[in-house]
């Protein structure tokens, strides 16, 4: 059966996720979540990506990331 | 009650709990929270066997017979009874239920039974996201009956201020009373529990519930096994 989800949240913020499996390795993107709130971001985060054995997970809020350059974009000179 | 039937008491509670969540894994409002209902759900299970695991080194196992047969032999909250109608009664069984089983683990982690202290001590980390959600999606706002039911049931299942609970917290095997832990759900909650008086006369101290009634026939069924057994080919037997 086809089921649309529907948001009941009327602001929503995209979280991205960056963890790491050990203290040496850089913490990388490894996905993201929709919330309206950090709180709900974190418990959605552990949710979803809890199948491995992180030392560390943490959530950023994608607005708060700046983007110097990304593909397809040309580089400023 | 012993400290043993308190710990069935949690036990049973999180392990209808973690089923009630499930059950909304497939309908929550997004993506999102059907993974956390899921997930959640995962977790109390897991909670429930390490608290039943905890019963024999306590030197009691309060379960008799009967559970086998008796839906009302379980020791799970009325509202843990039947499944839920609507996303208000699973936010509010996540923030104030939940909360309050919580309340309870941190208080036998804080007393003096060393079992209780190192078994119970890795839920409290896997609690705080359970509590993270239940508190965003109750600011979200609920309609008042399933919140108020979650409160007074979380009131009665700490138990009267003179009771077993109240004499366990005396002698340091609970770091908190009755009192305490509905406080200490009140301030993480930041809210307060609507003012009701218990009927204590009317209230089973073993169950910790002043309402009659027992699981749903198809849950209980789940419980022992009884649902699967529906999914098995024709003619198959256990172990073949």
């Amino acid at each position: 059966m086809q089921r649309e989800y529907q948001r009941v949240h009327q602001h929503v913020k995209v979280y991205e996720v960056f963890a790491r499996k050990a203290r040496p390795e850089p913490l990388r993107q490894i996905g993201s979540v929709v919330a309206p709130d950090a709180d709900l971001a974190a418990a959605y985060a552990r949710a979803t990506y809890d199948e491995e054995r992180w030392v560390e997970m943490k959530i950023v809020p994608k607005e708060a990331i700046t983007t110097l350059w990304a593909p397809g974009e040309e580089v400023a000179e | 009650m012993s400290v043993g039937e308190l710990v069935l008491s949690l036990a049973d509670n999180k392990q209808l709990l973690g089923l009630r969540y499930a059950e909304w894994a497939t309908r929550a409002p997004s993506l999102e929270a059907d993974i956390a209902a899921a997930a959640m759900g995962l977790d109390d299970i897991g909670h429930s066997r390490v608290l039943l695991g905890c019963l024999e080194p306590l030197g009691e196992d309060p379960r008799a017979a009967d559970r086998e047969n008796d839906a009302g032999a379980y020791l799970n909250l009325p509202y843990l009874d039947q499944p839920w109608t609507t996303w208000g009664h699973f936010v509010a069984a996540n923030a104030v239920l939940d909360t309050a089983f919580t309340a309870m683990i941190q208080a036998c982690v804080e007393g003096n039974l060393e079992v209780l202290q190192s078994r119970l001590r890795k839920m409290l980390m896997e609690e705080r996201y359970h509590f993270l959600h239940g508190r965003s999606w109750l600011r979200e706002g609920i309609a008042p009956e399933p919140l108020e039911a979650a409160w007074r049931e979380a009131v009665e299942w700490f138990g009267p201020p003179d009771g077993e609970v109240a004499r366990l917290h005396q002698e340091g095997k609970l770091a908190a009373g009755p009192a305490e832990l509905l406080g200490r759900v009140e301030e993480r909650l930041e809210m307060k529990a609507p003012r009701f008086e218990p009927d204590w006369r009317a209230w089973d101290p073993r169950r910790r519930r002043s309402r009659p009634g027992a699981i749903d026939a198809r849950t209980f069924g789940m419980l022992r096994g009884l649902e699967e057994r529906k999914f098995m080919p024709s003619g198959a037997s256990r172990g073949a």
